[in-house]
């Protein structure tokens, strides 16, 4: 094992081990250690399991690019797709965790589902990805669980012809979920007539466009760093790589689509969202907007697929501009008070009902009209250590199974 | 029956003492209210927006009969009782927190720690509890508790544990301008049906088309 291995492996595991003690404590105080309150019921939390949802979409890329549009040449990347995705599908659960109030009570989901909620929908896809995911990989690797490893794999007569027969049939199942993950996430969200900035058909096509740009991204940097830059997987890469652009720009014209609309009709509640979205998170929002672009852009370049160094910086500036995109969900639905009338017999005024914030918050009133959040560092700490556990997914599984190829193509 | 509520705001003079007797009665932590009354148009209560206008709008639980809170909660914690009223199980809930997030009317409150630290945190006399004493349960389910369990979500019941005994809500006992009127809306000749025919009743944020069981009576224009 190599020492940038060994670092990495250890540096991942502290981190996820910090964050498990984070939550613990914030099990026995509460949520008082984050800086939501009543009017801003989620935050970095929420977040991150649309990020982590977005991540997981690598596997999707690859099984329908291989499978149903057959790019062949990407099939040496199946199963970093499929563990990547399993890694990120896991951890955007894992992360949902924290934001509970009483986890202990989770058995409820079990006892008394109630399948209006979308949220009982995302629990079952994204659980059915998860198990697809594992079993997906586990197919694609059966015809090298050999030596050491021959105790983890099924008996068939002819491992190779198996694992093809069945990643092809499984593909398909897997794809519908991959998109289902993104699909009943977005609708958390949209399906909240309360909160005009998110309730819009446009969001569900949005996350999955997103998804595709960043879980390929993903993708590209776990090959990049396994395989190296070398010319045979430059054409592989390069696949990858307009993928990537092509479904950013697509994400980048769906977002602006629905602002310009709301914009231009111009009503007060769509004032008020905008002055928060472009206003006070003005400079976040350019950053949501130029960094993916240019990254995706990057990420099409000849020079930038041939160098490692090159290629994880342009990775990383388009994951940093879609991470920042998921942490704009929150402000523009919460920073205001949803409830907003024009009290008789002043029809210029337009005006928030005051929430009560629920928490002592020192120098500020009980009753909120405006909360401007920034997240608090046991919340900082908890997604860290779930990015740390999924990175340490990813090299566990490098390690002990057989994922790679061992001869380059 | 379906129950229901009619304020008079032409009634309503901004006491706030429906929004004390809420507190009170439900026994709620600090920095939780149920209840709340405010001046349309003003950062400030009690102070007119505009010479000449001023009336006061008291906001708590609608009790929708289309309740996006009740159609989110993944465990069915959010219930609707049989006369339409909107309760949360205290024993169910997750603390999920997406009923706060669905609810328009931002009635949902949080208990973001233990009441009790709650309570030292914001500087109440020692072993001071104010509130009715007893856990309520109604069909079996735990929709009252003076000392509230960590993490969860709470809202106006409209007194559940009152009226399950026949007694009225503690705001509509507490207006000292019997503003509030609560009865049958099932019923066309109840008081609550002909006030809201008589009195053109309006909702608040029908656009959301939650279908609020609680309605307004308009102010008349106040006096200079």
């Amino acid at each position: 094992m190599s020492t940038t291995m060994k670092t990495s492996l250890g540096l991942s595991g502290v981190m996820f081990l910090i964050a498990v003690a984070a939550w613990i404590y914030q099990l026995k105080e509460g949520l008082i250690l984050t800086n939501m309150q009543n009017s801003y019921s989620w935050g970095l939390y929420i977040s991150g399991l649309a990020f982590f949802v977005g991540n997981a979409a690598g596997g999707l890329v690859l099984t329908s690019s291989i499978y149903l549009f057959g790019v062949k040449k990407l099939k040496p990347l199946a199963k970093i797709g499929a563990l990547t995705a399993f890694a990120n599908v896991t951890a955007a659960m894992l992360i949902v965790l924290p934001d509970i109030g009483r986890p202990l009570r989770l058995y409820n989901l079990l006892l008394h589902p109630n399948f209006m909620s979308p949220l009982v929908w995302d629990v079952i896809v994204l659980n059915l990805y998860a198990v697809a995911s594992a079993v997906y990989l586990y197919i694609l690797m059966l015809p090298e669980l050999t030596g050491r490893l021959d105790w983890l794999a099924i008996k068939v007569d002819d491992p190779r012809a198996f694992s093809d027969r069945w990643a092809r049939r499984i593909a398909p199942v897997a794809l519908l979920f991959a998109i289902g993950i993104h699909v009943v996430t977005a609708w958390i969200f949209s399906t909240q007539g309360a909160r005009d900035w998110w309730f819009s058909p446009v969001m569900a096509p949005d996350f999955v466009a997103v998804a595709i740009a960043v879980g390929t991204t993903v993708v590209l940097v776990a090959a990049a760093l396994a395989y190296g830059t070398g010319e045979a997987y430059q054409e592989a890469y390069r696949t990858l790589g307009l993928i990537i652009f092509i479904a950013t720009g697509i994400h980048l014209f769906l977002m602006a689509n629905d602002l310009a609309i709301h914009a231009w009709y111009g009503n007060a509640e769509t004032q008020r969202i905008l002055a928060i979205a472009w206003g006070r998170y003005g400079l976040a929002h350019a950053f949501e907007v130029a960094a993916p672009l240019f990254g995706a852009w990057l990420l099409m370049r000849p020079q930038v697929l041939g160098s490692l160094p090159r290629l994880l910086l342009s990775a990383g500036l388009l994951v940093a501009g879609v991470f920042v995109h998921r942490f704009l969900i929150m402000p523009a639905a919460y920073t205001n008070i949803p409830m907003t009338l024009t009290p008789l017999g002043l029809p210029d005024s337009h005006w928030s009902l005051p929430i009560a914030s629920g928490r002592l918050l020192p120098g500020m009133s009980t009753f909120i009209d405006q909360y401007a959040y920034f997240p608090s560092l046991v919340e900082m700490v908890i997604l860290l250590g779930i990015m740390a556990y999924m990175v340490l997914v990813v090299l566990l599984a490098v390690i002990k199974l057989p994922i790679l190829h061992k001869e380059r193509i | 029956m379906k129950m229901g509520m009619v304020i008079d705001l032409e009634k309503c003079i901004g006491c706030r003492s429906c929004m004390v007797a809420c507190k009170q009665h439900n026994s709620q932590p600090p920095e939780t209210w149920w209840n709340r009354v405010f001046t349309p148009g003003s950062h400030r209560h009690l102070t007119p927006p505009a010479k000449g206008v001023e009336f006061f709008l008291p906001v708590h639980c609608q009790h929708c009969e289309n309740a996006p809170c009740e159609k989110v909660c993944p465990v069915g914690a959010t219930f609707k009782a049989a006369d339409g009223a909107v309760l949360i199980d205290y024993e169910r809930c997750i603390g999920c927190r997406y009923c706060m997030s669905a609810c328009p009317y931002g009635v949902r409150q949080f208990n973001w720690e233990d009441p009790a630290t709650a309570h030292l945190r914001s500087e109440y006399q020692d072993h001071y509890r104010y509130g009715y004493p007893e856990e309520h349960r109604h069909d079996g389910r735990l929709v009252y508790a003076p000392q509230r369990p960590k993490g969860i979500v709470e809202k106006c019941t409209f007194c559940a544990q009152y009226r399950d005994k026949g007694e009225l809500p503690a705001c509509v006992r507490a207006c000292p301008g019997k503003a509030r009127t609560v009865g049958d809306l099932d019923d066309p000749a109840s008081e609550v049906s002909r006030m809201i025919v008589a009195g053109n009743a309006f909702t608040l944020l029908p656009e959301k088309g939650t279908k609020p069981t609680v309605f307004y009576l308009p102010p008349k224009a106040k006096e200079v």
